[in-house]
């Protein structure tokens, strides 16, 4: 979008008195709308609880936790050098200085978007938004002061908030969510993770490197509901070594402070119908997030929110009302930041008037464990859903040279091919770094590649991103590191 | 008490055994309707809403989406006791099969407890309890309701076509704002419909009135040009200058707050919600975006179907080229797509036979004549019992010429006569140079009656030619006419057109005016009749004349005078040696 703003908004009578808008929210999708409606010639307000622009993402989610994910491979890799002839003495965590320095990240991140939010000339209120109707809101800033104001469009990006199980809620300073957690308090001796979902094990596994016993309850009976099962195996086998115990097709029938820490009582085929109880000194609750539709006001708009939460919009992220846009996690799966900023930008670019949709061919979903999980497209879960006839070539990185170097042959790179068109669908991934190796794989079934184009694809060897060339070779039964012809 | 019916795949039609299955629009639990569509099936045809032929609550359901379904297959079992548990009363007992798969369902099988599948935050207005017609585009205020495609009883949910509108610009399907029950249907078919009317009402939670069902349970067909028709309608309104911003209402912010916004369900076409990945790049689909093209229209001609932007570019051009040439055409008379016939041969035998030749190129020209002017037809009666006289006496001068001495060849020299004076009947209108053409020359057809059909061969400068002279050509040129001998070139360049029914009978008739002249004068068979004259009745022989004409040219006066002329100009044929 390199459009001269003037340029673009010529012949918008409405455009060219500058339209002005509203953005609540300054996650990755609302500082994106913001930023972009700024850059098309908007006079743009962006309102957020926080001193800069960032959300969850940056401030409680994303970017910490993966700061602190570094921080555990470093120290898993710390200990398994030992294997290569190289011996450091266990990792002697600073907790305070660990966590100085994640705040450091944040504020790095965060304190450039404030200064690009200044660059933009975009007007950042910080505080709460609350309708008053369609086009005015209340702002009642965090110095107290409020203010009312009236703008052309508004654009929700309020976000979603870590879920909670009613029956497990616990008024204790033991029990956590995603955000308590990443706070680091404290390395407890015994942490329960709720839920066997990306957050729990993400942070399940900081938790696992810094020295804390983790237990990992998961309600379905394998982990990352929704991922393909061979992608989340060699995960699976990973963390049950770095893991007390993972509980599948459990759960936490109650939660109860018990002196020492909270007891909690489980139930379920992996406790084979008998009752179990045991003690944890923490509690991590990672069932899910919770979209923010409760907007003050809302209902003296035309804006609807469905059954389960979400904002209804179209595909030009407009709301019923037609004054009124929303974007990212308060309008539905997949609740990615990547995917709110995408839908921020159609969000602008449609209020300017350009003919856009929010129509993506894939939209990657990322897994920062050890090893990473990363997929894009069709999913061989879904393909079996809809009865859809797909190929299914896979590259073990046991072949892979550069997997060896690294002394990380677990993983594995697939693609789901179109068997009539070669057609590239889906590309499934995991493995160390499969969450940065996915990008080639979004490109390839955005630009609509056929297995073809990647195989005939020169990648740098050696390197992992071999491993989606070598995948598409396999498809044609040519791959020169594995022996596995082309049946039929 | 409890009974469980089967609700199987009704035939869809000719040919059609089966179709796959594109979107289910029940669940197990959910209160189906007779008539309410219930999955949308795409056959080797269109996309068809297959309506349910039993009602009660849905039991379980034997197919899935993506499932080819045959003819006949079970589609899904319904208990048709349960639902009406829950509200009715006043239900026969022991239902069967029988009783559900009559026309007159039982009462009322809506539970109050279905959730509504939008939930409104708005205080004020409880729910969207009726659906009105919102803005189809710019400068299109109304349209004709050409087909309906609910009832009452029926589910609606949001972006659901419920009806096809006809507007200036094009056939538009029309999808609902609202989900719920069709209450009342508040249009008819064919009306002309308002932006703001209301066009149904929905069923209130809890309503107990009885659901009625669609007359019949066929499949709906909605789909088929469906696209086409959108796609028309954006190029049409492109082709008229219009910016793509205003021509477009899909993807434009509605400006003015409504319940209902535009954007929300033209995303939304039938069938389309579950599209698959397009093989395109991000940077093509949003050009067909820019173009207004339905990229899932265009064929890609790249290697796995991927679709480049010239593909798109060639789509939206063809696209365009098509409706240009449509508009540009005037309505062709023979072009009209002509209302479906009915099937005849239901009420007996019948035989087709081809219309080609001088049948079709009539029908052509006349329906082209009778659809561009504006025809008004003067009747007026010349007394022409001494032009007999003389008709008789010079009849063996004419035959010894070798022609024949008829009133037609008389009727050619009077009318010769009187575009002269008369010159505005020797015209042509041009309406896009908006002139008159006024000819120079006269040049008078004479229809005439040959086995092939109706052929009008041109006699020329009948104004330089004495009536001897005019007898014999007008003999031979009929002549040649009925031995097909005679060419184009003989029936071209006509400024004036005589038709002469006197041969087989009438008194008065409407000829059409032989486009693009402006009159045609017809005359009929002459009589002898009582004449007034002198304080007595004579006997007279009378001529009646018929003058139909282009009344954008000429006024209804000038006809009256033009027509008298020549009635005149009969009775006193001194006048022709005059002024003719």
């Amino acid at each position: 979008m390199n459009e001269h703003p003037n340029q673009t908004l010529n012949g918008n009578p409405e455009v060219t008195q500058r339209l002005r808008i509203a953005v609540v929210g300054g996650g990755p999708g609302g500082y994106a709308a913001a930023f972009l409606a700024a850059d098309l010639g908007m006079q743009v307000t962006l309102i957020d609880p926080e001193v800069n622009p960032g959300g969850v993402c940056l401030y409680r989610g994303c970017i910490p936790s993966k700061a602190l994910l570094h921080v555990a491979k470093l120290v898993e890799e710390s200990q398994q050098a030992k294997n290569w002839g190289v011996d450091f003495p266990p990792a002697k965590i600073d907790l305070a200085r660990l966590r100085t320095w994640k705040e450091s990240v944040v504020k790095k991140l965060t304190g450039g978007l404030g200064q690009l939010s200044k660059q933009r000339h975009v007007e950042y209120i910080q505080g709460r938004a609350a309708f008053e109707n369609s086009t005015t809101l209340r702002i009642s800033k965090t110095d107290s002061a409020e203010v009312v104001l009236s703008f052309d469009r508004i654009i929700l990006a309020t976000g979603s908030r870590p879920a909670i199980i009613p029956a497990l809620k616990l008024d204790s300073p033991r029990m956590m969510d995603s955000t308590a957690a990443l706070n680091l308090e404290d390395i407890p001796g015994s942490l329960l993770v709720v839920g066997g979902g990306y957050i729990g094990l993400e942070l399940g596994s900081v938790y696992a490197a810094l020295g804390t016993r983790v237990t990992v309850v998961e309600m379905l009976p394998g982990l990352l509901p929704g991922a393909d099962r061979d992608l989340v195996l060699p995960l699976h086998k990973r963390l049950e070594k770095k893991f007390e115990t993972i509980l599948l097709s459990t759960t936490v029938a109650s939660l109860k402070e018990d002196g020492a820490g909270i007891r909690a009582t489980f139930e379920g085929a992996s406790v084979q119908g008998k009752d179990r109880e045991e003690l944890f000194d923490r509690v991590l609750v990672s069932v899910g997030r919770k979209p923010n539709s409760e907007i003050a006001g809302l209902e003296t708009t035309q804006v609807r929110v469905n059954s389960r939460g979400f904002i209804e919009v179209n595909k030009q992220l407009q709301t019923a009302d037609p004054y009124i846009y929303a974007i990212g996690d308060v309008v539905g799966e997949p609740m990615l930041a990547h995917k709110a900023s995408h839908e921020g930008r159609v969000a602008a670019e449609s209020i300017t008037g350009h003919k856009v949709a929010f129509e993506p061919n894939a939209i990657p979903a990322v897994v920062f464990t050890d090893p990473e999980v990363a997929w894009c497209g069709l999913t061989e879960t879904q393909a079996e859903k809809e009865n859809r006839e797909i190929k299914v070539a896979k590259f073990p990185w046991g072949a892979s040279g550069r997997a060896i170097t690294l002394d990380r042959p677990e993983g594995m790179t697939k693609l789901l091919v179109d068997p009539q068109t070669e057609r590239v669908l889906g590309v499934g991934i995991v493995g160390a770094g499969a969450g940065e190796l996915i990008a080639e794989g979004v490109l390839a079934i955005e630009m609509a590649a056929l297995a073809g184009d990647v195989a005939m694809t020169i990648h740098p060897h050696p390197t992992l991103s071999e491993t989606v060339m070598e995948s598409a070779e396999v498809f044609f039964g040519t791959s020169t590191d594995v022996f596995r012809p082309k049946r039929g | 008490m409890e009974s469980v019916i089967e609700f199987k795949l009704p035939a869809l039609g000719e040919n059609i055994e089966q179709g796959d299955l594109v979107r289910l629009m029940i669940a197990p639990g959910a209160a189906v309707s007779e008539g309410q569509a219930v999955m949308e099936l795409e056959t080797d045809k269109a996309v068809v809403e297959v309506p349910s032929s039993v009602s009660g609550t849905v039991k379980e359901i034997l197919v899935k989406e993506g499932d080819k379904i045959k003819v006949g297959q079970v589609v899904f079992t319904a208990d048709n006791n349960g639902a009406a548990t829950v509200v009715t009363e006043n239900r026969r007992p022991e239902p069967t099969v029988a009783d559900v798969a009559k026309p007159q369902p039982p009462a009322s099988k809506q539970p109050e407890s279905q959730p509504a599948p939008q939930r409104t935050r708005s205080t004020d207005v409880p729910a969207a309890s009726e659906f009105r017609l919102q803005e189809l585009g710019e400068n299109i205020s109304q349209g004709d309701l050409v087909r309906l495609m609910i009832a009452p009883g029926a589910k609606v949910s949001e972006g659901q076509p419920v009806m096809e509108l006809e507007t200036d610009k094009a056939v538009v399907e029309v999808p609902s704002s609202v989900t719920g029950i069709v209450n009342e249907v508040k249009v008819k078919e064919g009306e002309k419909i308002k932006v703001g009317q209301v066009i149904f009402t929905l069923q209130g939670a809890g309503s107990s009135q009885a659901e009625m069902t669609r007359p019949q349970s066929q499949p709906v067909e909605h789909v088929s040009g469906q696209h086409g028709a959108r796609l028309a309608f954006q190029a049409a309104i492109r082709a008229e200058g219009k910016t793509e911003e205003q021509a477009l209402p899909p993807d434009q912010p509605m400006p003015r707050p409504a319940a209902f916004s535009m954007p929300i369900q033209l995303g939304k076409v039938a069938g389309t919600e579950h599209r698959e990945a397009v093989p395109a790049a991000p940077h093509t689909r949003r050009l067909a975006r820019e173009l207004g093209v339905d990229i899932y229209e265009v064929k890609g001609t790249g290697p796995g179907g991927r679709i480049s932007e010239d593909d798109v570019k060639a789509h939206a051009k063809a696209a365009l080229t098509a409706i240009a040439s449509a508009a540009q055409a005037p309505p062709r008379a023979g072009h009209f797509i002509a209302p479906k016939l009915p099937d005849f041969a239901k009420w007996g035998k019948i035989e087709r036979v081809s219309m080609r030749g001088v049948r079709r190129k009539t029908a052509e020209h006349l329906a082209e004549s009778w659809n561009t002017i504006p025809h008004v037809t003067q009747h007026d009666r010349a007394d022409i019992t001494e032009l007999e006289h003389l008709r008789a006496r010079f009849a063996p001068k004419a035959e010894q010429a070798g022609g024949k001495m008829t009133v037609t060849a008389i009727a050619l020299k009077v009318c010769a006569a009187a575009l002269k004076v008369f010159p505005q009947f020797n015209a042509t209108i041009d309406m896009e140079q908006e002139e008159i053409i006024y000819k120079q020359y006269i040049h008078i057809g004479v229809a005439a009656d040959t086995d092939r059909g109706l052929l009008v061969p041109v006699i020329r400068d009948v104004d330089k030619k004495n009536i001897v002279e005019l007898a014999v050509e007008l003999s031979q040129i009929s002549q040649k006419a009925r031995d097909k001998k005679i060419t184009v070139a003989d029936m071209e360049g006509g400024t004036f057109t005589i038709t002469n029914l006197g041969g087989i009978g009438g008194t008065a008739f409407t000829p059409i005016v032989n486009h693009p002249e402006v009159a045609i004068l017809g005359l009929s068979r002459s009589r002898m009749e009582p004449e007034w004259i002198g304080g007595k009745f004579e006997p007279r022989l009378i001529l009646p004349l018929s003058l139909s004409y282009d009344h954008r040219l000429i006024d209804g006066a000038d006809a009256a005078r033009f027509l008298r002329w020549v009635a005149e100009a009969f009775e006193q044929p001194f006048l022709l040696s005059v002024q003719g």
